[in-house]
């Protein structure tokens, strides 16, 4: 593993532009999937590139009674805060973020930000839909956070305490344990945790079945209504990078193992981005279909909550 | 888990779409599609402006014939006028290609005029019988009635009631 | 920046208005988007829900009196460049509801209509290929 200088980690890769760039890949391999799945021939693999090259030519309207700053501001807020996350992520022999970059409960603030100018932008855009929007997204929110919390916790706690700590919250110590004793999938107290997690991205990357708070037919996009032009795109560029952390994240915590030899080590991530795209995102959006907002709190309430704690408490008691 | 199975039939089946935009266009069998007009089997009946919902059949009569405008920006593929058309001067093609700029919005119509021709007794202009019609009202086709055909009715009516008093004379 | 425009010009999003139509060519559109066998995201194409996304607005409908207003609002919406796509003969010429006193269309009275695509409904294949005349007329004005 190399060490890179911060700003190069932030800005260039893995954070910044390689996950930007990467988000926008992804995206055009699950639309093609999808449309696959769905026997259709589906746009070329490039599309969310074409889509944004488009939006950043288009005009960009501000509605008259939104907050002009605000609402330009929001999602290159969003955007740049879900780009770097991606700094934070270590990829199994190729990277290991810097220390002054910050660890786990760092990105779990990172991972709150991209959510949290979806809702300012949905009260900004002073729309009934927006308002709508932001209710939603505010009832997802609280409903996705707790689980992942205490998923986290689990993990942090089972490594933590297996190296003879109580508790660690660097996600590259987390990689270098399993690299050496072999991934936490394969963990059978774990297993819970990663079921709460399978039932969280979704939910933080806003897609079927728990794309409520943007759902198209029933709030016309939501928070994204007003949105027009160079703004949409950083907001569709927010979208897909999430996809990059949050999948990512999943991949560290659970299945980080890769070679000793960098570049095969970059291939096999990327690999794993590949099929989790296509398992995890594609698959789950065309065979689903949209849940109600008090469905899916009720949901997260009942399920993934009592998995993340019921890991927890395995990890806490097995050890203890 | 029965989604799963559709999926995956559906992943290997590969894609059922048409190549159309940027392959041959299919067209089905008895598609009801742009409607074209065969003026020499019109006989000006008027039938087909009468019946037409979207009002896209106009005729225009003058002294010389007539005019036949059918605009396909307002007409509606019902079929009403091929349907009604005994001479089946119109009919409705299999071409669906309609999508156009709006610089063309009005040249998007069908034009066929039908001229008068002269009574061949008084000279009176006529419109011209079609062999369809022909067709369609006698079952064989005699020279006496050719020559009915080119006269306008006055003239064959008086044609007409002069044959039935010759044969009438010669039955007597 | 050609090439730009260029790639520009391949992803045009949708966005449907139904100015009083009975609904006949909005299923048609449906059909062409949801349907695998017509598939109009080949060409890039997305339905937005937001008339602020949208490049190639579709209207259907002969404009009714009651729902002009709004629908021309709604277009109004819609940033620039857009290309406006009459879908049906009700927009193009009010169809079979011509000269009735609940019209107030032709649409091409109140707003720059670029393509007709005329059918009652048009048939899926005509609704993409006037798709693809909007998109030529579209990506130039990018």
């Amino acid at each position: 593993m190399t060490e890179m200088p911060l700003p190069f980690a932030a800005v260039l890769f893995p954070g910044g532009v390689f996950a930007l760039v990467l988000g926008l890949c992804l995206k055009g391999l699950d639309r093609r999937i999808a449309a696959r799945l769905q026997r259709r021939v589906g746009p070329p693999l490039a599309q969310p590139f074409f889509d944004l090259i488009k939006l950043a030519r288009k005009d960009s309207l501000v509605p008259k009674a939104a907050p002009r700053l605000l609402f330009l501001t929001l999602p290159l807020a969003g955007t740049s805060t879900a780009a770097l996350a991606v700094a934070l992520l270590p990829i199994g022999g190729v990277y290991a973020p810097p220390a002054a970059l910050g660890d786990l409960l760092v990105l779990l603030y990172l991972l709150a930000v991209p959510a949290i100018t979806l809702m300012l932008a949905g009260s900004a855009s002073a729309s009934p839909f927006g308002a709508i929007g932001f209710s939603r997204e505010m009832a997802m929110v609280l409903a996705y956070e707790g689980p992942l919390l205490m998923v986290i916790a689990a993990v942090a706690v089972f490594v933590g305490r297996a190296e003879g700590q109580t508790v660690t919250f660097s996600l590259t110590e987390i990689v270098a344990w399993q690299q050496a004793h072999g991934p936490l999938i394969g963990e059978p107290a774990l297993w819970p945790a990663l079921l709460a997690y399978l039932a969280f991205y979704p939910a933080n990357l806003g897609m079927v079945p728990f794309d409520i708070p943007e759902a198209e037919p029933e709030v016309l996009d939501g928070p994204l209504l007003e949105y027009s032009g160079p703004a949409l795109g950083l907001f569709e560029l927010m979208s897909a990078t999430k996809a990059v952390v949050v999948l990512g994240l999943g991949i560290a915590l659970f299945c980080p193992l890769a070679p000793a030899d960098p570049a095969t080590a970059l291939v096999i991530h990327l690999l794993k981005y590949a099929v989790l795209t296509a398992l995890g995102v594609s698959v789950v959006r065309t065979a689903m279909g949209r849940m109600r907002i008090d469905q899916a709190f009720r949901f997260f309430l009942k399920g993934p909550l009592w998995l993340a704690l019921a890991s927890l408490l395995l990890v806490l008691g097995r050890m203890g | 888990m029965g989604f799963l199975k559709v999926l995956l039939n559906n992943l290997m089946k590969g894609p059922a779409t048409e190549a159309f935009p940027f392959g041959p266009p299919p067209a089905a069998p008895h598609y009801r599609g742009r409607v074209a007009f065969d003026p020499a089997s019109c006989t000006g009946c008027g039938m087909c402006e009468l019946v037409c919902p979207g009002g896209a059949i106009r005729i225009d009569r003058d002294a010389a014939g007539l005019q036949l405008t059918i605009w396909h920006n307002t007409c509606v593929f019902c079929g009403l006028c091929a349907h009604y058309c005994l001479s089946k001067a119109i009919r409705q093609t299999d071409d669906w290609h309609l999508a156009h700029p709006q610089a063309e919005k009005f040249h998007l119509v069908e034009r066929g005029r039908v001229s008068m021709i002269p009574c061949v007794g008084c000279g009176k202009p006529i419109l011209p019988l079609s062999d369809e019609v022909m067709r369609l009202a006698f079952k064989g086709r005699t020279t006496e009635i050719e020559r009915l055909r080119r006269l306008c009715p006055d003239c064959r009516r008086i044609a007409s009631i002069r044959e039935m008093r010759h044969a009438h004379r010669s039955l007597v | 920046m050609t090439l730009f425009a260029h790639l520009a010009g391949r992803s045009p999003w949708l966005y449907r208005i139904n100015a009083g139509s009975c609904n006949g060519c909005d299923v048609e559109l449906a059909t062409t988007a949801c349907i695998p066998r017509y598939d109009v995201e080949r060409l890039g194409c997305r339905y937005c829900g937001s008339p602020r996304h949208a490049d190639i607005v579709l209207v259907t409908g002969p404009l009714t009196i009651r729902v002009k207003d709004k629908a021309l609002h709604l277009w109004a919406e819609v940033p620039d460049p857009k290309v406006t796509v009459a879908v049906g003969v009700c927009p193009i010429s009010g169809g079979v509801f011509r000269e009735s006193y609940a019209i107030a269309g032709p649409l091409d009275r109140f707003i720059p209509v670029d393509v007709n695509v005329p059918g009652c409904p048009p048939r899926p294949q005509a609704i993409i290929e006037g798709i693809a005349k909007a998109i030529e007329i579209w990506a130039q004005r990018l």
